[in-house]
This record gives C-alpha cells, sequence and structure tokens, in this order.
C-alpha cells in the first residue's frame, strides 16, 4: 500500500504526516519505557521491524499508484501493542523509501497511518475481542493478521480517493480503488494470516517468557508451561 | 532475493560515488528541499526543472552509472504512468473534454482528471529523482549522525539501527538458506517449491532472532548502555554550495507563483 513518492499533492501530506507524527510520538514514549524496563527486548523488537520491513517488500505493482503486498504490522501490534507497531511500522517504510526507493519521505505519513496506526489498531483490537470470547490463539492471530492487512488497504483507497474524487464524488472513488486492490489484496491478507499463526505459535514457545514479561498480552496457559518444561 | 541485491546495490552507489565525501547535511538540505517544492507545486513546471536538475548532478557529478539509475526508474514510471492513465480516464469532474464512443458504451473523460493525471505523473517523476538523489549519494550512516544532530529520540535511532542491521541479517540468512536448499534440491518443481519456501520462511525467523539474540549478548559483553556511538566527523557544508542550493529553491519558488494561475 506504500502510495509514491509525489503521488499525494500538497495538503494532503501535510495533514497524514500532523495525524501519525502525533500517535508515533506516544509510540516511542511506550517504546522507551519498555525497553527501559526489558532491554533483552530490544533484539525482538527489531526482529519485528525488520520482519515488517521484509514482508512489505515484497510487493506486487497495483495500478493505483501503490502496490499490494502483506504488511507484517499486525503481528507486531498483537505482540507489541498498536502503540510500538506504529513506531516499528514507519522506521521499517523509512528504510524502504531510503534503501528501495519504495513509498517515499514525503507519503510517509500516509502509509504510516494506514499501515502502522489503522491496520495495528484493527488487529490488536481484533486480537482482544477473539481472546475475550475465548477463541483459540491460532483463530485469533488469523483473524487480527487477515484483518489488520486488509484494513490497511481499505485505509489507502480512503487516502487516495480522498485526493483523487471522481464525478459521483468521494465513495465511487474509494470503492474504485478498493476494487482494484481486492484482487491482489485478499489471497495476500488470507497468506499473511497463516504465516502470522506459524510465527507466533514459534515465538510463544521460544520466548514465551519475554512475551509474558513485556506483559503486552496474556499469554495462553500452554506456552508457560511449555517454558517451565524446558 | 531480487530486492535485497537491490538493496545492497543502492546502498554500494552511497558508500563510492563521487559525492559520497560531500557534506552530508548539504545534501540533505538540497534533496529535501527540492523534494518539498516540487510536491507542494501545483503545476507540472517545477517537477520537471527538479527532475532535470537533480538527474544531471547524479549523473554528471555524483557519477552514478546511467545505466544503473535508468533501471531504477523504469519500474517507477511504468507503474505511475499505468496509474496517471488511469486517473486520467476514470476519475474528474466537472468540464467534460472528450467522449469515447464505440458501438457498446460511452465514456465521458473530464479535463480535470486528464489534468490530474499528468500532473500526478510528472510531480511522482520529480519527487521520485530527489528521493534517488538522497538516496545514492548519501549512505545510512551519514544520515543516522544528521538525525541525531536534528535531535530526534535516541530510542528512535537506536531501533533504526538495529532494524537496519536485521534487515541485512535477514538478507544474508535467507540467500544462504536458499543456496542450501537449491544445493539439496530444494526448488526444483513447482510443490517442492512451495514446501521449500515455506520451510524457509519459517526457519529465517528463528535463525535471525537467534543471530539477533547472540549479537546483543555480545554488545551487552561490552557494556552496551542502549547508546551506539558513532565518530561524528562529517565534513563541514560549504557556504557556496549552500547559497547555490538557496538561490535555486528561491528560483523555484518564483517559477510555482507565476504559474498557479496558468495552469
Amino acid at each position: 500500500m506504500h502510495i509514491m513518492e509525489g503521488f499525494l499533492p500538497h495538503p494532503w501530506w501535510e495533514i497524514w504526516y500532523v495525524i501519525s507524527m502525533g500517535i508515533v510520538a506516544y509510540g516511542v514514549y511506550r517504546l522507551s519505557r519498555v525497553t527501559k524496563k526489558l532491554p533483552e527486548a530490544k533484539p525482538l523488537l527489531a526482529l519485528m521491524g525488520a520482519f515488517i520491513f521484509v514482508l512489505s517488500a515484497l510487493k506486487l505493482p497495483s495500478v493505483t499508484g501503490s502496490c499490494s503486498h502483506p504488511t507484517g504490522s499486525g503481528l507486531a501490534a498483537v505482540i507489541f501493542g498498536p502503540a510500538i507497531a506504529s513506531v516499528l511500522s514507519m522506521i521499517a517504510l523509512l528504510f524502504q523509501a531510503l534503501l528501495l526507493a519504495h513509498g517515499g519521505l514525503t507519503t510517509l505519513g500516509a502509509n504510516t497511518f494506514s499501515m502502522g496506526i489503522v491496520g495495528p489498531v484493527v488487529a490488536y483490537l481484533i486480537w482482544v475481542v477473539c481472546r475475550k470470547a475465548r477463541l483459540p490463539t491460532s483463530a485469533g492471530i488469523f483473524l487480527a493478521a487477515t484483518l489488520g492487512d486488509l484494513f490497511t488497504y481499505v485505509t489507502t483507497s480512503a487516502q487516495l480517493a480522498l485526493v483523487f474524487p471522481t464525478a459521483a464524488g468521494f465513495f465511487d472513488a474509494f470503492l474504485k480503488f478498493g476494487a482494484i486492490f481486492a484482487i491482489t489484496q485478499i489471497p495476500l491478507a488470507i497468506g499473511e494470516g497463516i504465516l502470522a499463526i506459524f510465527l507466533f505459535d514459534f515465538l510463544a514457545k521460544y520466548k514465551g517468557q519475554l512475551l509474558a514479561a513485556i506483559k503486552v498480552i496474556s499469554l495462553p496457559i500452554t506456552a508457560h508451561e511449555q517454558e517451565g518444561k524446558e | 532475493m531480487s530486492f535485497g541485491n537491490l538493496c545492497a546495490q543502492i546502498d554500494r552507489c552511497a558508500y563510492t560515488n563521487a559525492l559520497a565525501k560531500s557534506s552530508p547535511a548539504t545534501k540533505v538540505f538540497f534533496a529535501l528541499s527540492a523534494l518539498i517544492l516540487s510536491v507542494s507545486s501545483p503545476s507540472p513546471l517545477v517537477p520537471i526543472i527538479v527532475f532535470l536538475t537533480t538527474t544531471t548532478l547524479l549523473l554528471r557529478f555524483a557519477k552514478i552509472p546511467a545505466h544503473f539509475y535508468s533501471s531504477l526508474l523504469v519500474y517507477p514510471t511504468i507503474i505511475v504512468a499505468i496509474s496517471c492513465f488511469i486517473i486520467a480516464l476514470f476519475f474528474g469532474y466537472g468540464e467534460p473534454l472528450t467522449e469515447i464512443v464505440l458501438p457498446w458504451f460511452r465514456w465521458t473523460v473530464f479535463k480535470s482528471g486528464v489534468m490530474m493525471g499528468v500532473t500526478t505523473f510528472f510531480r511522482v517523476e520529480g519527487a521520485l529523482s530527489c528521493l534517488y538523489f538522497l538516496v545514492l549519494t548519501t549512505s545510512m550512516g551519514d544520515i543516522f549522525i544528521i538525525l541525531r544532530r536534528a535531535h530526534i529520540p535516541k530510542i528512535l535511532i537506536e531501533m533504526s539501527l538495529l532494524i537496519y542491521r536485521y534487515m541485512f541479517v535477514f538478507m544474508e540468512v535467507a540467500a544462504q538458506m536458499y543456496t542450501a536448499q537449491k544445493l539439496r534440491l530444494g526448488h526444483s518443481s513447482w510443490q517442492k517449491r512451495i514446501r521449500s519456501t515455506a520451510l524457509l520462511a519459517g526457519n529465517l525467523f528463528i535463525r535471525t532472532l537467534e543471530q539477533g539474540e547472540r549479537t546483543f549478548i555480545a554488545m551487552n559483553a561490552r557494556g552496551y548502555d542502549g547508546n551506539i556511538r558513532n565518530l561524528d566527523d562529517l565534513p563541514r557544508p560549504r557556504r557556496v554550495s549552500l547559497m547555490g542550493i538557496v538561490f535555486f529553491d528561491v528560483i523555484l519558488v518564483f517559477v510555482t507563483l507565476s504559474t498557479i494561475n496558468l495552469w
């Protein structure tokens, strides 16, 4: 969903910057608190950032001045919470702009908003609801990652439609952009959901204690038990 | 992994180009000011001037190989051309420009849609050239030092450095595992390719995290306290080049203001 450098005209890129940076600033505050308390979380945090970078660089072109790819920020939101996920996504997006010229510096605000804020917030809310409803962990992770990914694209469609309205108005343009994205994005989102299940399973087994210590989530009891047995 | 290769090539260019040793502050100032001006301009004229200037600077002064620069530009240009063509055809409102009449349907193309498409195309090209200028002439290390001078929160710079390192670990590990799989007849048929890819993706995460944790332990053993210090001995900006950039920006502002009503 990286909107290309320069694709958003004058008032819009500033607006998205202002909105995103406020939330990212809160994320930086959360991040500094977590890392001060648990410096050993840093490798995992950086790994999630690199994971977001790699996943969202696996792109399929889409004809909307943008592209289609998995995001990876949903899983980060489930593990570290949406505020920290927004910081990690912003750093990943910055590197993609600087190292791959994928996305851009002026569109960084808009891209952070869709991939780093709306996606993670949706993923996190769905994860919390699934926990409350006592759904199995894998179902919760799958839904969170898949819907987080899809909502990222819904946001991008809205951002593009605000800039490029049609004769029938904003909503018509929004549907047009959404339809173009949907072709490539729905299979990708499902794939990302499945990948997220495996990765979370692995993390819960391998890093259960650290995840519990971060206390962003309450882990399933099985993970603690396995950790204890080892 | 093709993007890993691209990443490494861009990174190499940033360290070896002819402008690599000049002041990064100047380069960042030039790239960002030209970027902001060309994105803010409502007409395509400013982005065209910016595109020509940065391309000349890149090819003549930074001595970036022309074929590498054009290979970087081709892919986004094709995508943005298709995107803008679609915007020109399907979007816009108000005054109709022309009607496409085919036996089975008719389609109105709006003047504002075409203008939107054309402007967007040149805006993206101008902005892309600025982005490439920054990326191809300034190394990440220099950018980190500039960020530190700009008083970006320490934790953000630290995380960025770690993520930057991990990205390359990711790609290295992936390339190694891919070669190992190929040697053992992985990826040899369609079904095996899916299985190999799944194995690679799963193990990639484990291997990278393990390697990262070992690095972290090694850093802790050497007294890592959350600060990664780089030697801050960047060349100072030259006054002549700063004046030149300001002069260039003033011209751009003037062009923007004088064409604002024409377009």
